[in-house]
């Protein structure tokens, strides 16, 4: 293949997963997509391998082939115009909010690729607002489970389908909204596809792709090759499922040789009784991400690019439940925790490489009424975590979790005042909440929020990270871990747990809210006087 | 009628166009002097005062307006170059600039590492003071507070005042002002409301921080022009080009000086407006290629669409600006293998310094200009008028590494290269257009710019559009479309709810009357208003830009009638709208326009010569007639394939290409039906 030829078409299908995010962008309704992003677009190729996926939320990196893998199973000769739509954690989905859209394209007779749209919408049934219900012990407590379904066909949708669907959730014009632009954003990548297609020929544009994923495959393998051979174990501790069951630990044991990558996660604990199961396809996806992350940014996240890695793990365990546990929390818990156990252990091979641990999620919802009788449902994204720290200098401080690595935006706290009844007291950096070390984690954040609602609110909690902080790597220490505490205007003070429901709150009380740091890379003492004066100089540490 | 002259300060070169009275136009360029920038801009209108054959002194003294765009604020924010600046702000709350909204650049590289604040936290003092959002005091501003900030801030050049919910009432953010500016004499002073009186506390802080960051540079650096321009000889107004495209006397600049930080593509789409009212075409894509990127902007029926939440340097500048998509390549892109192991373009530059090979300044790596030259498509004897003298055999000697890498001929190398470049401009206008709801192929594409006119019919043809234009000023577009702008005065108000008719009519009223107020001291002539809002459902984080300029506002039912103006935005832009929903009005806007007279002038012709002959590789090596652009009579035609040239631009015509050169000095090219990328 001439390799002008190739760099165009190289070029051509990352512009057109960008046109398809940018379409995505632009026509989806709820907040969670058009303001945090919380989506993904990818071209796959006949079978699922994925051929390109724009930059968007990490956590769905490498997910997608599963969702085609599970579509082909139930429809194995799907037909051009067919649009398929899943959710279910047991058949290709990751967990129940993330609905997967899929449309074949077709140049020949011959199926070529799938348009493939991800996005997380915020609701989809189940016993609490939002989906992430720490009570869960089955997946049927969480929301509407889809199968692979044939949601349209002959380009056409089925009406009916889409209003069981709606039906089902809280927030039916949202989800129908978020729905639409998810069926036209694939069609805009199918649309591009078939031009492709039609202007350069069925088999050359195949033989370009696959020549694309060699070069990526030979551009990860160049990357491995350079790390010593060897076996390595790493570990990272959830701390509890909300059940009574605490410290469960993820195992990864690293096997590298030449230029190859064995990920083993085999001896990580028992599933869980609460939803900090993984669905299989969310294991696999957190696997590709952690291993994106070790690998150089412009590595093209494609099918190639990840041939170089096997992963193994055991059925029934916290990494790859058993059907019918529940799983919601996964994308954040265990998804973290995976890429932690991973990265600790891989330090042993590339110190440059690795980072410390970036903050766990620990999210807040609060239900109630607003003076005069309005209710509302406010989410916290403010207090983040911070980001590790890693060869080349000091975390970023507040950018968030490892599944989105600074790609979830905070709202504008005088907007969240205007809107809900809501005072923020204070909101800055935690001092001393990142991991020592030669470089030093990101620092979390220190949030007074007063509730001002008429009469109780309740409120859900939904994440971990309360008892184990960030991991430290290379010898850094791990961060503080969070601390959240309900300040009564009585004075009295109650510590928040990772996984509760209904906690009330009464007008006036205060959350107290101390988010992690990231975690440290390399040893403190290493740490050059003039960056430690500077931490306390500019309040970093105290 | 006097002079009027445009001045466009750029990386390499500052341009320079002037209009005659008679409608005649120059254009001159100088080199950039990036230390100060005012001594280029004098070289400038010295060849300039050259080319029309006069004295400065007597071209500066019969000249009734100079307009400026100028790069000092950038520049300062790209190389960090600027005040040292103390931000005051609600106690509890100093972190809001540092924090970014938890975002950070390059999703999946973990390793890079955040970039040193603008502001460092050590100079971010908390004071004792709170406004809720419905403008109650919740905390009084505390004097012994507030002093012993000041205290702290005392060694700043620069103090920002960003205190939350400003927007709602400016009183603690002018009292702390007040008094920084009794302790602090001769300290620049900039508080968040009065930079962008809106809400959203980030957008509001880092705006105001970035001004006062540029502010005192700014304001020397205009200084010292307005004082050079005196002592030549100028007696007249200096208006400076902002964000929006619009211009505002110097010394209004100076205060908003981050309204400067965004203007350096801005002259070349007010160009493209220009344009467009004088008939070149309804819709147009500007593709204004450059040395190291290329600027794309969408004219949609004469219309330039106004974009928020740029970023220079990294810094979030939220004021309304043109809306300009900026790709990182140009025609000193470096071709190169990358590490996945395919060839790409881009996006590291040879820059000015060393240049493309083919400068013969060191470069040895392959430029998209080396590949022109190895073409054929460039003439390596009349580049710039002959002042850069291209050299071949450095082209190709640069192409010859990247072709043995590849495996391929040199030739081919070149031929890659501007194949690969043109389809990266080609997708890049595509997700552009996506983005914003249009689509390209009903436009025409307005190239201009060094280097577009050699890509611009390839570009086209992959878009699938049927015409491009290129216009004689083409290498000076952005200093012509200073001449053709007008000003611009704003004021904004956040509302944040939806107001009743009364109030939404006295609203509006009351800001068109303080922008007109403020107008009529920049401005004698006639002044226009033009009133638009931000709108959201109530649950959405995002607004829409809603024009209001249509609407009876005497009418009784106003704030209905601003409502369904709103649904209908929402529906042209997103497919769908909502109206049994909640609408929220953000924030009221009204720009108050003194509308700049003067015609577009006209280049004089060139006397009419036969065209010369060159050998250009289009698949093979073929020897196509070389036009001279500026000897083009109206009316003449050239098919493609052809190559149109002057001193500051080259225009390769594709096989089949029909090109007319019109009778405003536009050469408009019409592509043959399904044209196909070479």
């Amino acid at each position: 293949m001439d390799p002008v030829t190739l760099a165009v078409l190289d070029n051509r299908l990352r512009a057109i997963v960008e046109e398809m995010g940018e379409a995505m962008l632009r026509t989806s309704y709820s907040q969670i997509l058009n303001s945090s992003r919380d989506f993904s677009v990818a071209l796959c190729g006949a079978d699922g391998g994925l051929v390109a996926q724009a930059d968007h939320i990490p956590v769905h990196v490498g997910a997608l082939r599963f969702a085609v893998e599970a579509a082909l199973e139930q429809f194995p000769t799907p037909r051009d115009g067919d649009i398929f739509l899943l959710n279910d954690p047991y058949n290709g989905g990751s967990h129940l909010p993330d609905l997967t859209i899929m449309l074949p394209v077709f140049s020949e007779g011959q199926r070529c690729f799938y348009a493939v749209v991800r996005a997380h919408v915020p609701d989809i049934g189940g016993a609490t607002h939002g989906g992430y219900n720490p009570g869960a012990t089955d997946i049927w407590s969480e929301g509407v489970r889809i199968p692979p379904i044939r949601l349209g066909e002959d380009g056409g949708l089925r009406e009916d389908l889409i209003r069981m669907l709606c039906a089902n959730t809280r927030v039916p014009r949202d989800v129908r909204g978020d729905l639409m632009a998810m069926v036209g954003a694939a069609r805009v990548g199918a649309a591009r596809v078939a031009a492709l297609l039609a202007q350069h020929g069925h088999s050359s544009l195949m033989a370009a792709v696959e020549a694309i994923l060699d070069l990526s495959e030979a551009h990860a393998r160049r990357i491995l090759a350079a790390w010593p051979d060897g076996s390595w174990a790493g570990e990272a501790i959830l701390d509890d499922d909300g059940h009574g069951r605490e410290n469960i630990a993820i195992r990864a044991t690293c096997t590298k040789t030449g230029s190859d990558l064995h990920i083993d996660l085999s001896a990580s604990d028992d599933e869980a009784v609460g939803f900090v199961n993984s669905s299989y396809p969310n294991m696999r996806s957190a696997v590709a991400m952690a291993f994106a992350y070790l690998l150089d940014a412009d590595v093209s996240k494609n099918d190639g690019a990840f041939r170089p890695l096997r992963v193994t793990a055991r059925q029934g365990s916290i990494v790859w439940a058993n059907e019918g546990r529940p799983v919601t929390l996964c994308t954040s818990h265990p998804g973290n925790e995976i890429v932690e156990a991973i990265i600790r252990a891989m330090q042993h091979a590339c110190p440059e490489r690795v980072m410390g641990g970036w903050g766990r999620r620990f999210r807040v919802a609060i239900q109630g009424r607003a003076p005069g009788g309005k209710s509302f449902v406010w989410h916290l994204f403010h207090a983040r975590p911070g980001g590790g720290a890693s060869a080349n200098g000091d975390g970023w401080n507040t950018a968030g979790e490892w599944h989105s690595a600074g790609g979830l935006k905070f709202g504008s706290i005088e907007q969240a005042e205007a809107r809900f009844p809501l005072l923020f007291e204070s909101h800055e950096f935690r001092a001393n909440s990142g991991g020592e070390g030669q470089y030093r984690g990101g620092t979390g954040a220190e949030l007074r929020l007063r509730v001002e609602a008429e009469g109780t609110a309740l409120a859900n909690t939904a994440g971990d990270g309360a008892r184990h902080g960030s991991a430290g790597v290379m010898g850094g220490q791990d961060s503080q871990p969070h601390h959240y505490v309900l300040r009564g205007a009585d004075g009295s003070a109650r510590i928040l747990r990772t996984k509760e429901v209904g906690v009330p709150i009464q007008p006036g009380d205060v959350l107290h809210l101390q988010s992690a740091g990231g975690g440290g890379w390399g040893d403190r003492a290493r740490r050059l006087p003039e960056a430690a004066a500077r931490d306390i100089e500019e309040g970093y540490t105290a | 009628m006097s002079w009027r002259i445009g001045i466009d300060v750029g990386g390499t070169f500052t341009d320079v166009v002037a209009i005659a009275p008679h409608g005649a136009a120059y254009l001159a360029k100088a080199a950039s002097t990036p230390a100060d920038q005012s001594e280029g801009v004098l070289q400038g209108l010295q060849n300039l005062a050259d080319a029309a054959g006069m004295p400065l002194a007597t071209l500066l003294a019969g000249t009734e307006r100079i307009v400026h765009g100028t790069t000092v604020a950038t520049n300062a924010l790209l190389e960090r170059k600027g005040a040292r600046v103390a931000m005051l702000t609600t106690q509890g709350h100093r972190d809001v600039v540092e924090m970014r909204e938890g975002l950070k650049p390059e999703r999946y590289n973990l390793r890079n590492t955040p970039p040193p604040p603008l502001v460092p936290r050590s100079r971010r003092f908390g004071v004792r003071e709170r406004l809720r959002a419905d403008g109650r005091v919740e905390t009084p501003l505390d004097p012994e507070s507030l002093a012993a900030a000041i205290a702290a801030a005392r060694g700043a050049e620069a103090v920002a005042i960003c205190f939350l919910n400003a927007w709602r009432d400016a009183r603690h953010e002018n009292a702390a002002a007040d008094a920084v500016r009794a302790a602090l004499p001769g300290v620049f002073v900039t508080t968040s409301s009065e930079v962008l009186p809106e809400i959203k506390e980030f957008e509001r802080f880092s705006t105001a921080a970035v001004n006062a960051y540029v502010g005192p540079v700014v304001s020397r650096y205009l200084g010292r022009l307005g004082e050079r321009l005196i002592e030549a000889g100028y007696g007249g107004p200096v208006f400076v080009i902002l964000s929006h495209g619009g211009v505002a006397p110097l010394s209004d600049a100076g205060r908003l000086a981050v309204g400067t930080a965004l203007s350096g593509p801005a002259g070349g789409v007010a160009a493209a407006v220009a344009l467009s009212h004088a008939g070149m075409a309804e819709n147009l894509v500007t593709f204004d290629m450059g040395g190291t990127s290329t600027d794309i902007a969408l004219v949609t029926d004469g219309t330039a669409t106004l974009g928020r939440g740029r970023e220079v340097g990294g810094e979030r500048i939220a004021l309304e600006s043109l809306d300009i998509v900026t790709l990182g390549a140009g025609g000193g892109s470096i071709a190169a293998l990358g590490a996945n192991g395919t060839m790409q373009v881009g996006p590291r530059s040879a820059g000015a310094r060393p240049g493309p090979a083919c400068y013969g300044r060191g470069g040895t790596e392959p430029t998209v200009t080396d590949a022109n030259l190895v073409l054929g498509y460039l003439n390596a004897g009349s580049f710039l008028g002959g002042a850069q003298r291209l050299d071949v055999a450095a082209a190709d000697a640069a192409m010859a590494s990247l072709a043995s890498a590849l495996n391929i001929t040199p030739l081919d190398t070149a031929a890659g290269i501007y194949r690969l470049v043109n389809a990266r401009m080609a997708d890049g206008v595509r997700v552009a257009t996506v983005r914003r709801g249009v689509d390209p192929r009903g436009a025409t594409l307005l190239a201009f710019g060094g280097a577009a006119g050699l890509h611009a019919s390839a570009v086209a043809r992959d878009l699938g559009m049927r015409h491009y234009a290129v216009p004689l000023f083409a290498a000076g577009l952005s200093a012509w479309g200073m001449l053709r702008t007008d000003l611009r005065f704003e004021v904004t108000r956040s509302v944040n709810a939806m107001p009743g008719d009364a109030e939404i009519r006295s609203l509006f009223a009351a800001q068109e009357a303080d922008a007109r107020t403020r107008m009529k001291t920049w401005f004698q002539g006639e002044i226009t208003a033009t009133r638009s809002a931000d709108m959201r459902y109530g649950d959405q984080v995002f607004e829409v830009s809603v024009n209001l300029d249509g609407l009876d506002w005497d009418a009784p039912d106003i704030a209905a009638r601003v409502k369904s103006a709103f649904h209908a935005q929402h529906r042209a832009l997103f497919t769908y709208d909502l109206p049994e929903d909640e609408v929220v009005l953000v924030n009221a806007r009204v720009a108050a326009l003194g509308r700049l007279s003067g015609d577009a002038g006209r280049m004089p012709a060139l006397p009419p010569e036969a065209p010369a002959r060159r050998r250009v590789f289009l698949g093979g090596w073929q020897e196509v007639a070389v036009h001279s652009f500026g000897a083009l009579a109206d009316g003449a035609s050239v098919t493609g394939p052809a190559i149109v040239e002057s001193a500051t631009t080259t225009i390769l015509l594709l096989p089949g290409d029909e090109a007319r050169m019109d009778g405003r000095g536009w050469l408009m090219v019409a592509l043959p039906p399904e044209g196909e990328s070479p």
